[in-house]
């Protein structure tokens, strides 16, 4: 017997809740990970992950099953950062591309050419064992970096995966993780060249 | 391959990025070279000690519930009909008329009851979505208010305004080409209202700022009117074919009205 519509419209909504359920609390903690890396505050983050918990709520009726659930939802994540007032005051302090070629191949190079340092930030990194220090040259990258580099490499998420959150072409993404790790890398070189320095 | 490998060349190793014929390249190269296989070495290293330091941070448990909470909640909004109906009372009647009126009664009882608890439900989700509207409408405009927040596009001129926003939002929107007196065009920005791109056009009527926000028209556009005023702010709003506006503000409310009858003007005299 076919249901009556507010019937049926009341069942299909709770199959879209429960499978809303499904996909996105697994999320929560990658959410708000990254937003408090974004927000910088534990208060702001979990308001960041909520509304964006509501807007994907309301909105899942327009999320395509079988896509990238994943990518939908911290899509809608960085949207609302982009909108709080953190966002907003972020947004206006960086112009990235004004400074990048397509590639990111004219960021400045990582390493004095035809020299093997075997001192690398990234080796004393490890030698050390220094979370701390990576944690600092981190928290200094501008939030289009950081925001790029959290997905590649924390949420471990493909260039086209990127590309679809942040709503940037993949040359874009490309030349942000380029530029992010050269950052990181200049600023671990300053920080244990300040340590060695001191200790010397 | 005698060129060494370029950061972005490298970053995409790390990242496992590269296309076939790309990695063979890159691995041809870096058999004979110790430089390149160096920074190869540290970009993966890189990664994977941000990969360590970047999970840092986990929610509590309380937030954690809170948006199961919210998950449930919205779940049981949509489950609400169906256990109201199951619920259907039971009339017997030992002779046939007294059995039908008694079933029509039922019948009439339980169509009432049903279009009363929809209407309620309705009504409930619809002044919660109303009141996330404007609450968001509210901290956009504050947050632009901030001294230290300049507009993305800052202009006076219609001219410039209008076209900043070209393949940005998925709609257009005329600007009047005059404003009432004391009003004038500030700039604008382009935001995110409940997951859409909306332009928040900034005006000063005087000394008062005024956001007005123009998004694209939708089907699950919130329905009924929003309140004609918010933590202090007057805000009214219109739509056309088009477009959805909302303009928000702690001018005179007359005034404020002023100015969006002249941008919605503006949005329909263009079509004729």
């Amino acid at each position: 017997m076919a249901l009556l519509s507010w019937k049926r419209a009341a069942r299909e909504s709770t199959v879209q809740s429960s499978m809303f359920e499904d996909l996105a609390l697994p999320l929560v903690p990658a959410l708000y990970n990254v937003a408090f890396w974004l927000a910088r505050n534990d208060r702001d983050a979990e308001d960041l992950v909520q509304e964006t918990f509501l807007k994907a709520l309301r909105g899942f009726g327009s999320f395509q099953p079988g896509t990238n659930f994943k990518a939908w939802i911290f899509r809608i994540l960085r949207n609302t950062y982009l909108t709080s007032r953190t966002g907003l005051a972020a947004s206006r302090t960086v112009a990235l591309e004004d400074e990048l070629n397509e590639h990111g191949d004219s960021a400045p190079s990582l390493y004095p050419e035809g020299v093997i340092d075997r001192h690398t930030p990234e080796l004393n990194l490890i030698r050390l064992n220094d979370g701390a220090a990576l944690h600092r040259a981190m928290e200094k990258l501008a939030p289009p970096l950081l925001e790029v580099i959290l997905l590649c490499d924390v949420e471990e998420m493909k260039y086209k995966e990127i590309a679809a959150v942040l709503e940037i072409p993949i040359g874009t993404v490309m030349s942000r993780i380029s530029r992010a790790r050269a950052e990181l890398r200049n600023a671990l070189q300053v920080e244990f060249g300040i340590n060695r320095r001191t200790r010397s | 391959m005698s060129a060494h490998l370029t950061p972005s060349v490298l970053s995409c190793l790390a990242d496992g990025e590269l296309s076939p014929e790309q990695l063979a390249m890159a691995q041809e190269h870096l058999e004979t070279c110790s430089v390149c296989t160096s920074k190869a070495l540290a970009q993966a290293l890189l990664k994977a000690a941000v990969a360590k330091s970047g999970h840092r941070y986990s929610p509590t448990p309380e937030l954690t519930d809170r948006l199961r909470e919210l998950v449930s909640k919205d779940s049981q909004r949509a489950d609400a009909p169906l256990s109201r109906a199951s619920q259907r009372p039971s009339f017997q009647g030992t002779r046939g008329g007294l059995k039908i009126a008694g079933w029509a009664l039922a019948a009439m009882l339980l169509l009432a009851s049903i279009f009363i608890i929809q209407r309620n439900l309705s009504r409930a989700g619809k002044a919660d979505d109303r009141a996330a509207l404007v609450a968001e409408i509210c901290d956009l405009h504050v947050s632009a208010l901030a001294d230290s927040a300049p507009a993305q596009v800052i202009s006076t001129d219609r001219h410039t305004v209008k076209p900043w926003f070209q393949g940005k939002i998925p709609f257009s929107f005329n600007l009047p080409e005059q404003l009432p007196a004391d009003v004038k065009l500030d700039g604008a920005n382009l935001i995110y209202l409940q997951g859409q791109p909306v332009a928040q056009l900034f005006y000063s009527i005087g000394r008062h700022r005024v956001s007005v926000f123009l998004r694209q028209r939708s089907d699950t556009k919130v329905a009924g009117a929003l309140p004609p005023e918010h933590w202090g702010f007057h805000l009214t709003e219109f739509s056309t074919e088009e477009i959805d506006a909302v303009a928000i503000s702690d001018v005179d409310p007359a005034r404020l009205a002023d100015l969006t009858g002249t941008i919605e003007r503006a949005q329909t005299s263009a079509r004729k």
